[in-house]
């Protein structure tokens, strides 16, 4: 009674028991083979496998990945590359290569010496489905109208991609944003040739505009892809550098064109006369002429001497065909000129010597307590009479000495004209320019005035039908005259040469014309 | 009654719409049907992909070489009817092995209906491109093959009967393992990888 007693009750008792064994076998069983959430993913052209254990409270130290594939019957193989990593991550890229091929991967975490799990995919991996594709680098280079993509290509393709053909498995996608409208390009690919940056030119946009561009691999007919940050360039404005480059080339334009003209004009102005006029001077007037700065000659000088003119009226002589009456020539006091403008100054005068038939020289007689009085000034008759040059009045001076007490230097024909005289009363005292002026030399006795030789710079003007006589000409410039400076200079005298009274006009008569 | 009728007749304005379009995308040319069969085959493999949930280790001791046909793993630059025909091996084969799958679970049941459904479609493409190639060519064939210039032919005739061998071993495979759920995951894998080296048979070409 009791042993079946105690049969009954320990019945549940064992029941229990192994249900209890049986449920602690198979927890340990789930923990010892559990599964993982594996992910394949191509992270920049690499094939990474990465996992994921279910219970998160089991922190391992490190792992070891195994695999196997299905084609073959062959067991677990380990992952060189990947054995005791400290993340839960490992590079696949030189290990699965096939695509094709279904791929079980197992995972077995540690913690120290210690295994904590062994799991495996729940589902079967075979990458040209279950890979994801992560988006590859890329630059963008925005300039006016388009853009240039630079993606970013490993030198080597993976063997994974290159096996069955990159264009079977995916397709890369450059899709363009701007204004809100989406454009996709399609670039085709071939993964065998090629090697380093893949660069692609979206063209024909819009310049001055605001353009975002992604890049992204998409499966190829499943759709599925994982977005890629998004790059935004603003494209420069082709308008204002459009604009800019006319602009200049319109000022270009402009400016060459304002020249032409500018110098056209200079050039019609210079030929008609009006600017640039060519100035032919003479050589005398040369004055830029360097040598002459350099070793300048002092200009000669102008031989001025100061004369004084006593003015004398006398009647017009009219000639009456008389022969017999020679009158006084010194009442003629009408200044002639000729018709070039010249004023003709006739002088008369006497030298002014001392009465003692001494040689002295004219400036004895031109001592100022000389008893002339009728010389106020004889100092400057004694200047007009003495030459500029050196050397002694001719003696001749002193021999007419005895015929007066001085000499009167007269001018005729200067009783009206006061533009290079000064004078009061009957006395007219200019400077005269003895090298510009006309001279008459008269001969005391045959009262024929000699010629003269003219000085080198002296021009020749002859107009022997106007000029006037009795015109007082002086070396200057050192030159001597080989003549008697006559200090009387008298139009009473007639000429040999000279048929009538005017013979003074005559310049055959010994004027010397320019 | 009315409702029903008038459903009905929106179900025969659909189906006669549809019918008008069926000839009409069954007599596309044989080029832009590679691109249907293209996108059809990945549907396919999707399909086959997401049938299992989960793939049991121990399966992994039951796992068999078939040995599919080298012609298929070193397929280079075959004539383009013989590709086809292999194809259309192909996918009649499979779809023999899936209509003799016994139904485990509703879900396998859901994921076989659309598996038998897109190899369906598959056949259907596959024969009319055939049927258009096999009447401008029967001129052409005759000669090469009195010939003897036609050497491709006896290429996919060969390639054709290691094929019908090699699904004959996944048959056989099947039977002995009498359609275990091991035995199915391991066929269903084989398929997968077969029908994607038929794509890349049906590539598109590379745009210059």
């Amino acid at each position: 009674m009791l042993l079946s007693q105690h049969a009954s009750a320990m019945r549940p008792l064992n029941v229990y028991l192994v249900v209890y064994i049986s449920l602690v076998f198979g927890t340990l069983q789930a923990l010892s083979e559990d599964f993982c959430i594996f992910r394949m993913t191509l992270r920049n052209f690499r094939v990474i496998l990465s996992w994921e254990l279910r219970n998160h409270s089991i922190v391992p130290t490190h792992y070891t990945l195994w695999y196997t594939i299905m084609s073959k019957p062959e067991d677990m193989k380990v992952v060189k590359d990947c054995t005791e990593v400290t993340g839960s991550f490992c590079d696949l890229t030189n290990v699965w290569e096939s695509m094709p091929e279904t791929y079980v991967p197992r995972v077995v975490a540690f913690r120290g010496n210690t295994t904590l799990v062994s799991c495996t995919s729940r589902e079967s991996i075979f990458p040209g489905i279950n890979m994801s594709l992560e988006p590859p680098n890329f630059e963008i280079v925005g300039f006016t109208d388009h853009i240039k993509v630079i993606v970013k290509f490993p030198p080597v393709i993976p063997k994974i991609l290159r096996g069955e053909g990159l264009h079977v498995y995916l397709s890369l996608v450059i899709e363009e944003v701007s204004g809100g409208i989406i454009k996709k390009h399609k670039p085709k690919i071939n993964a065998k040739t090629i090697t380093g940056n893949f660069t692609y030119v979206i063209d024909n946009l819009i310049p001055n505009t605001n353009h975002c561009v992604s890049v992204y691999f998409e499966h190829s007919d499943v759709g599925k892809i994982i977005e890629s940050p998004t790059k935004c360039t603003l494209l420069k404005p082709g308008q204002e550098s459009e604009s800019s480059e006319s602009a200049k080339i319109g000022g270009l334009i402009t400016m060459f064109l304002i020249l032409v003209v500018f110098i056209s004009t200079i050039v019609i102005l210079q030929h008609t006369g009006y600017i640039c006029l060519k100035n032919k001077f003479p050589k005398v007037l040369n004055f830029y002429n360097f040598s002459a700065w350099v070793f300048a000659e002092l200009p000669p000088l102008e031989a001025v001497a100061l004369l004084e003119v006593i003015h004398v009226k006398r009647k017009k002589k009219v000639w009456d065909y008389n022969y017999d009456d020679e009158s006084d020539s010194d009442n003629e006091a009408t200044p002639r000129t000729n018709a070039g403008g010249y004023t003709m100054h006739g002088l008369t005068g006497r030298p002014l010597c001392p009465a003692s038939g001494s040689s002295s020289t004219v400036e004895d007689c031109c001592d100022p307590d000389a008893e002339e009085t009728d010389l106020p000034e004889p100092e400057a008759e004694c200047e007009s009479l003495m030459a500029p040059g050196p050397g002694p009045w001719p003696p001749e001076c002193t021999s007419e000495a005895d015929e007066g007490r001085g000499t009167r230097l007269e001018d005729r024909f200067s009783e009206e004209d006061g533009s290079s005289t000064e004078g009061s009363g009957d006395r007219i005292i200019f400077n005269v320019d003895l090298n510009s002026v006309f001279v008459r030399v008269l001969d005391d006795n045959s009262e024929v005035p000699p010629e003269l030789s003219l000085p080198e710079d002296s021009t020749e003007l002859e107009d022997p039908n106007e000029t006037e006589t009795n015109l007082l000409v002086a070396s200057g410039g050192g030159t001597q005259p080989s003549f008697p400076v006559e200090c009387l200079w008298s139009e009473d005298s007639p000429s040999e040469t000279s048929d009538t009274s005017e013979s003074d006009v005559d310049t055959r008569d010994g004027y010397i014309t320019r | 009654m009315s409702a029903k009728a008038g459903v009905i007749q929106k179900c025969l304005w659909l189906v006669c719409l549809v019918g008008l379009f069926i000839p009409h995308i069954l007599s596309l040319d044989c080029n832009s049907l590679d691109f249907h069969l293209r996108r059809l085959t990945w549907q396919n493999l999707r399909f086959l992909n997401s049938m299992s949930n989960s793939f049991p280790v121990e399966c992994l001791r039951e796992s068999k070489a078939f040995e599919l046909p080298k012609e298929i793993l070193s397929y280079t630059q075959p004539l383009k009817r013989d590709i086809r025909e292999t194809f259309y091996e192909i996918s009649k084969q499979a779809f023999n092995i899936f209509s003799r799958y016994a139904f485990q679970s509703i879900w396998e049941e859901k994921h076989l209906r659309q598996i038998q459904i897109g190899l369906d479609q598959q056949l259907q493409y596959l024969e009319q491109c055939l049927t258009e190639e096999e009447k401008e060519n029967e001129d052409m064939k005759q000669m090469e093959k009195d010939e003897g210039k036609h050497p491709g032919a006896m290429v996919s005739q060969l390639s054709n009967l290691n094929l019908k061998r090699y699904f004959r071993r996944i048959g056989i495979f099947l039977k002995d393992k009498k359609f275990s759920h091991c035995a199915r995951e391991i066929v269903r894998l084989e398929i997968i990888r077969c029908f994607y080296y038929f794509l890349r048979f049906t590539a598109p070409p590379r745009r210059k």
